[in-house]
């Protein structure tokens, strides 16, 4: 039994469908596949599946993540092929690999920032630069959350890590920023992109998470180099 | 248009619902076909991605090499604020054009309720609702589905409406709109065997309520027949079936085993609509299920058919079906059940793979009543397959009945709660030590009367007496194990007069539309008193086209299409019905 690691792209095309609808659409798409995937035991056996932390609709990630367990052994290349045939545009598998046998789950969970970058116009870069800064210099940042149940709110001043402008051509302004993410807490992009006021310019405000990292493992390691140093270290196990 | 979507998409509940890009949606090169064709279905995405006939229709007109089918769907109120206050029309899934840009417009009519949706989207769309004041500039509407049976609602708003099934005829409807001529593409519609076009007929009433007659101008034919495909086995079935990224109501693989129904319920319109009774072979449907399976990814297949249990080898099916896929981890559903024990056996065999409730439909609480109505279904029946299911452990079972069916008195009413009562005691018994799971849904509807059934004469109760009946029921079922369930008596009632309505009430649906209804199949959407508004400013009386009997001998909105059932004929039904004759 060997458990395969996916880093995939959520594009434009696949941007307005939920986490819920990927994990759908990938297990539709590997039956189609017919990766010879490890069920669950019980009355309604589904497969073995695990994700990173979800993408909010409407926001699109080309560092996103998830874990299959194999029945028996495919090369990692040979799933994402395989996978890559049956997706609809929008989602593609970008690199496949084996988890190193001597762990026996990937943990998601250790992931604890995510990087964006954000593009928007209607806003001078440096008015933006002025925003930040000022952003950046309070104790304090409250959001309100709630959704479907009460409302409350919370600080994610500690969540944001870094934000920064990257460029400006066109009149559009690019932005990157790290914020913390997982079980300890985190901020949203969202709500940062709400904070500096980018959704007031022309109203068009793209978000795309770049990266994945787990910060107590070695310092920020983006996923695929986690790849390159597992097929260094162990081999390419298929 | 890409561009307004960005803004708009963040703003709107389910934005995936007009984004397309499914697995198995086609999109072709415009300049590749000589006819696009949107087919429109007037219900929210979730809905009518779960309905099969638009599926056929998108890959029948897709696997033509001269034409292109598109879908849309009406979009949510949220969606509609959005288009309408940024002046956006209405647009499809596939390639984000404009509905009006088409060559025709396929719309299916699945239920009365959606008939404002269907008026909504095509004003979203920029076309003018009534199909007099349309243009050469304008596509061709069609429509067609169930809701066919009896265009004259509707008959205003199109300029075809397909009675009867549309495999083949979609072709044909394709081939008159490559005309792009409007005039001469009508002249071919009219040409299309089953197809009603509306402006070839005058609408003469004689009477309040439903009573007129409908004569065709200019050598149009008098009688519609409906239109039906010879070769169920032969005929084009879709196995790569859309799969939707969001949930819908079915997200499964649906194979029609069989269509039609010989089972005669009085009340029921199924056989007008769908008959003959027609048939696919195991081998035919092993290998659609096979391809479905693999050309979708989806882990349960569904067999739809009216009763599916009266399918020549059910069991053989079943049997073949569970044997292959149920170690691959796929379930086969089973939705339409008889009232036997036979059923439940059969719904044994799948239960391996999946559990799911069982559900029966008495439809009324005597003997008698079951006979009026023709409900070949005894209470030993019931019990059998009650007893069948509890002791293959089910503990929860769903009961369908009607209430104010012709002739029905207090006493039927009563027998509704007795029977379910005596059910509940004998589940306990059945159930043993497992008693405290039984649960009995118990879901009861006012009876509807439905054009080409023996009952189209028959009224439907008043509202009060509805609500008399409703409370006879309540107060009988107190029991903790009983969930008690009622369709809205107001929606039975305007479904009713729409379902029986002429051309008349088309201006009600349009006063309706006009006020601000639409989805009114949604509980939180159907407004009452709108309609009743909406009714009064048509000048015409819920009353009159639900509430009253009709004379046999009176000339009927719908006559002029012909379903197969001779008008003799469902009246004899109809008396042997009275005089409680069951065959």
């Amino acid at each position: 039994m060997a458990q395969i690691i996916c880093q995939y792209r959520k594009g434009d095309d696949a941007r307005w469908i939920s986490h819920l609808d990927v994990k759908r659409t990938l297990e539709r798409a590997m039956r189609r596949a017919q990766l010879p995937l490890a069920l669950t035991e019980g009355h309604n056996p589904h497969p073995k599946l695990s994700f990173g932390p979800p993408l909010s609709v409407g926001i699109t990630g080309s560092a996103e993540m998830f874990a299959i367990h194999l029945e028996s052994t495919l090369a990692p290349d040979a799933v994402k092929e395989r996978l890559n045939a049956q997706l609809p545009p929008g989602l593609q598998i970008l690199e496949a690999w084996v988890l190193p046998g001597y762990r026996k789950k990937e943990t998601f969970g250790e992931i604890d920032v995510a990087e964006y970058e954000v593009m928007f116009g209607g806003i001078g870069a440096d008015e933006v630069e002025a925003r930040i800064a000022d952003l950046l210099a309070r104790e304090q940042l409250m959001v309100q959350r709630g959704g479907d149940r009460p409302e409350r709110s919370i600080d994610v001043r500690p969540f944001i890590l870094t934000v920064s402008v990257m460029g400006s051509t066109d009149g559009e302004v690019s932005l990157r920023m790290r914020l913390r993410t997982g079980s300890h807490g985190g901020a949203r992009p969202q709500e940062i992109v709400e904070l500096l006021g980018l959704h007031e310019g022309d109203g068009l405000v793209r978000c795309h998470r770049t990266g994945l990292y787990a910060s107590q493992q070695e310092t920020p390691r983006p996923a695929a180099q986690t790849r390159r140093r597992w097929s260094q270290t162990r081999g390419r196990r298929s | 248009m890409d561009l307004d979507l960005d803004v708009i998409l963040p703003r709107v509940q389910k934005p995936a619902r007009y984004t397309g890009g499914e697995w198995n949606a086609i999109r072709k090169d415009p300049a590749s076909v000589r006819a696009r064709v949107a087919l429109c279905y007037p219900d929210s995405y979730e809905v009518g991605m779960s309905h099969l006939g638009l599926q056929v229709l998108y890959h029948v007109l897709n696997s033509h090499p001269d034409f292109a089918a598109e879908r849309c769907f009406a979009p949510w109120p949220d969606m509609e604020q959005e288009l309408r206050s940024r002046n956006l029309p209405l647009f499809s899934l596939e390639s984000r054009t404009p509905l009006r840009e088409f060559d025709a417009i396929g719309i299916t009519l699945p239920y009365e309720l959606t008939y404002t949706n269907v008026l909504n989207m095509l004003d979203l769309a920029g076309v003018p609702v009534r199909a007099a004041d349309r243009g050469p500039g304008d596509p061709l509407i069609v429509g067609g589905g169930p809701g066919a049976v009896n265009p004259e609602p509707l008959a205003a708003f199109f300029d075809g409406i397909l009675i009867g099934e549309g495999e083949d005829a979609i072709l044909e409807i394709a081939e008159a709109a490559a005309l792009r001529d409007r005039r001469a593409a009508l002249d071919s519609l009219a040409q299309i065997e089953g197809m009603y076009v509306p402006s070839l007929y005058r609408h003469a009433p004689a009477g309040p309520g439903p009573l007129g007659v409908v004569t065709p101008l200019n050598g149009a034919p008098v009688h519609i027949p409906r239109r039906f495909v010879a070769d169920l086995d032969a005929a084009l079935f879709p196995t790569h079936q859309i799969v939707p990224f969001i949930e819908t109501v079915h997200s499964r693989v649906t194979l029609e085993i069989m269509r039609g129904c010989t089972r005669g319920c009085r009340f029921c319109q199924a056989h007008a609509a769908y008959a003959p009774r027609r048939q696919r072979s195991i081998e035919t449907i092993l290998r659609q299920a096979e391809e479905a399976v693999a050309a979708t990814g989806y882990d349960e297949i569904s067999l739809l058919a009216f009763t599916s249990v009266d399918y020549h080898d059910i069991e053989g099916l079943v049997s073949a079906l569970v044997e292959r896929f149920g170690e691959r981890g796929i379930g086969v559903a089973l939705p339409s059940l008889r009232v036997d024990a036979f059923s439940v056996t059969l719904a044994n065999k799948i239960q391996e793979v999946r559990k799911s409730g069982l559900t029966f439909a008495p439809e009324a609480g005597t003997q008698r009543l079951r006979d009026v109505i023709r409900k070949q279904v005894t209470e030993d029946d019931l019990f059998a397959a009650a007893d069948a299911a509890f002791s293959s452990g089910w503990h929860r079972i769903k009961l369908y009945f009607m209430i104010g069916l012709p002739t029905e008195t207090d006493e039927d009413v009563e027998a509704i709660g007795d029977l379910v009562n005596r059910l509940v005691a004998f589940g306990r018994g059945a159930l043993g030590t497992r008693r405290g799971r039984l649960q009995i849904g118990v879901s009861v509807a006012a009876f509807v009367p439905k054009p080409h059934t023996p009952f189209q004469w028959m009224a439907q109760d008043e509202m009060e007496v509805i609500a008399h009946k409703q409370r006879i029921i309540q107060r009988a079922l107190r029991d903790r194990a009983i969930k008690l369930s009622w369709t809205d008596p107001k929606v039975s009632a305007l479904e009713a007069s729409i379902s029986r309505g002429d051309r008349r009430i088309g201006d009600a649906i349009e006063a309706a539309w006009r006020m601000g209804s639409t989805f009114d199949a949604w509980n939180e959407r159907f407004d009452f008193e709108r309609w009743q508004r909406a009714f009064q400013e048509a000048g015409v009386a819920i009353h009159d086209y639900a509430n009253t009997p009709l004379g046999f001998d009176a000339p009927l909105a719908w006559d002029h299409v012909d379903c197969g059932n001779e008008k003799d004929a469902l009246r004899r039904e109809a008396e042997r019905a009275l005089s409680g004759e069951a065959i």
